[in-house]
């Protein structure tokens, strides 16, 4: 199967661009000229989808722009270092609450009860706690992404093939052997997945306090747009927000080196 | 006399379920001398795998003595290595990563334990295949591999609990040379458990052979063929009766066991 998918598009992208670029392709056009053709047809209020012309303009401001680079800066700082803090929360909290069952049985009700909560209705606290600054977005994008990582941690780690522990357990391996040498190796596609996915709701948790409540930073910056009913600079300060979300992502899922014949076998393709 | 390098005294082991109390292993008492190649055979229930568990230091909570030159066996330890019979290979190392696994644990230096790796691939027949993950070899390869491993730290004795079920006859049988062929190199103790006599036969100095629930010793047999051995001497006469004897014993005990599992299936 898989090496049948990997002669296709080795095949199709030989002859140029593959099948799956040029849907992506067709589907941006269609949905360029959906957005233009709405602009246009006057259903809406004037203004409020402006053509992606005036957009596109709006963002190449911005990028000359220092005072957007301050905003972004700021930003940028708040989520990695709340997805820094969150995450390794996280990790924690997830092997520890997969690997011993009493600290299950009695953290991983409440953990899966806070999941489920909204967690900007802890903003109102972080704010008394931690002042209109930074401290408050880096709170809640901590606290965003802390609970679906230590959840999917959790439940991997209960998925690990038992062989695996009973070979560590044959061998005496201490605790801190079999989280190095076993559990990190056998979980590293959950934490991968965990990860990624943590970014974005670190992304969302920073950018929805900054929304509320800020004085700097993107989401501070796309309010002041709307307030001017500034509309393409809004959205451009949006595309600038997705494009960092998606490249944060990216950039995770690169960095992390899936161990496994997986990984090795991408890496070969080109030279058989 | 020589002290045995594995005494197992009146070892008795009790499992409470929800159906009430099982005996699992009932009064086994064996010595096993250094060097020795011992098979348990037994149907399926009659507590080989929990007896293994037991001499593995898997299981801490049983009746009666389990003594390892002469001192007691609590928790596992490095002088009793186990091969397991499900998949055990790590899939994210490869073949030399896995086999060298026990000795990175111990704190080996690389060069060393890549060295001795290598030789234990070398002797488990996978020289070659260094540099591949278990994903891309077969079944027997796997399980040579983690035949190796367990060698890698040099046990004293070696616990084998079926690790060539999952495996097709004819690997199964080559594998089973290999596994003399390395015991006899290595003057390895080895306790071997598995449910197919020949198997038992080709490869044991003594078999032993358990009764259905509760798992008692019904017999032990010498099996006095001339070693080198290999699968070839399975057609030789001395085999086929030996292999008769042990089915003789066998089929009484299997049959219960089948019984059994026919009665909780209704």
């Amino acid at each position: 199967m898989v090496a049948v998918g990997q002669v296709k598009s080795a095949r199709a992208s030989r002859a140029g661009l593959s099948r799956v670029t040029i849907y992506r392709i067709v589907a941006l056009v269609i949905i360029i000229a959906l957005w233009e053709g709405a602009g246009a047809s006057g259903l809406f209020f004037r203004g409020v989808i402006p053509s992606s012309i005036f957009v596109i303009a709006a963002l190449l401001r911005l990028l000359g722009d220092h005072v957007f680079w301050g905003h972004f800066g700021v930003t940028l700082f708040e989520i990695i270092t709340g997805f820094v803090i969150g995450s390794a929360f996280g990790m924690l909290g997830g092997l520890g609450i997969g690997m011993n069952r009493y600290a299950g049985q009695i953290f991983e009700p409440v953990v899966e009860y806070f999941a489920s909560t909204p967690k900007v209705v802890f903003l109102p606290i972080l704010l008394i706690l931690f002042g209109i600054g930074v401290g408050s977005k880096i709170s809640l994008g901590a606290i965003s992404c802390f609970f679906p990582l230590a959840l999917s941690i959790a439940a991997a780690v209960r998925g690990i093939n038992q062989m695996y522990l009973r070979v560590g357990q044959s061998l005496n391996l201490t605790l801190m052997q079999r989280v190095k040498m076993i559990y990190l190796p056998a979980l590293t596609p959950a934490i991968a997945t965990g990860l990624r996915l943590g970014f974005g709701i670190a992304t969302v948790g920073c950018l929805m306090s900054e929304i509320k409540l800020s004085n700097k930073g993107l989401g501070h910056a796309a309010m002041q747009a709307y307030g001017r009913f500034d509309i393409p600079t809004m959205l451009a300060l949006l595309i600038v927000i997705f494009a960092t979300a998606a490249l944060g992502n990216i950039l995770i899922g690169r960095l992390i080196r899936l161990p496994g014949p997986t990984n090795r076998r991408i890496t070969q393709l080109p030279a058989r | 006399m020589m002290v045995p390098a594995l005494r197992i005294t009146r070892v008795s082991k009790h499992f409470d379920t929800a159906k009430g109390r099982v005996t699992a292993v009932e009064d086994v008492s064996l010595d096993i001398m250094q060097g020795e190649f011992i098979s348990i055979i037994g149907p399926s229930g009659c507590g080989k795998s929990t007896l293994m568990n037991m001499v593995g230091g898997l299981l801490t909570e049983y009746d009666g003595e389990i003594l390892l030159d002469g001192k007691k066996v609590s928790g596992c330890q490095p002088e009793i290595g186990m091969v397991f019979q499900e998949e055990s290979t790590f899939p994210w190392r490869t073949a030399i990563e896995n086999v060298a696994f026990p000795l990175e644990a111990a704190g080996l230096p690389r060069d060393k334990r890549v060295a001795r790796a290598r030789d234990l691939l070398d002797l488990v027949g996978l020289s070659g295949f260094e540099n591949h993950y278990p994903a891309e070899l077969s079944g027997g390869m796997r399980q040579r591999i983690a035949i190796a491993r367990t060698l890698a730290f040099e046990p004293r004795i070696l616990l084998m609990d079926e690790p060539f079920a999952a495996l097709d006859e004819q690997t199964r049988m080559l594998l089973g040379d290999k596994v003399v062929q390395i015991q006899q190199q290595l003057k390895q103790t080895t306790l071997l458990i598995t449910h197919n006599i020949s198997e038992a036969v080709a490869l044991s100095d003594r078999v032993l052979i358990m009764t259905f629930r509760p798992g008692r010793i019904k017999r032990v047999l010498d099996i006095d063929l001339p070693r080198p051995r290999s699968s070839e001497m399975m057609g030789s006469e001395k085999f086929a009766s030996y292999v008769a004897e042990i089915w003789r014993d066998l089929r009484e005990e299997a049959s219960k066991g089948l019984q059994e599992s026919e009665a909780a299936a209704r």
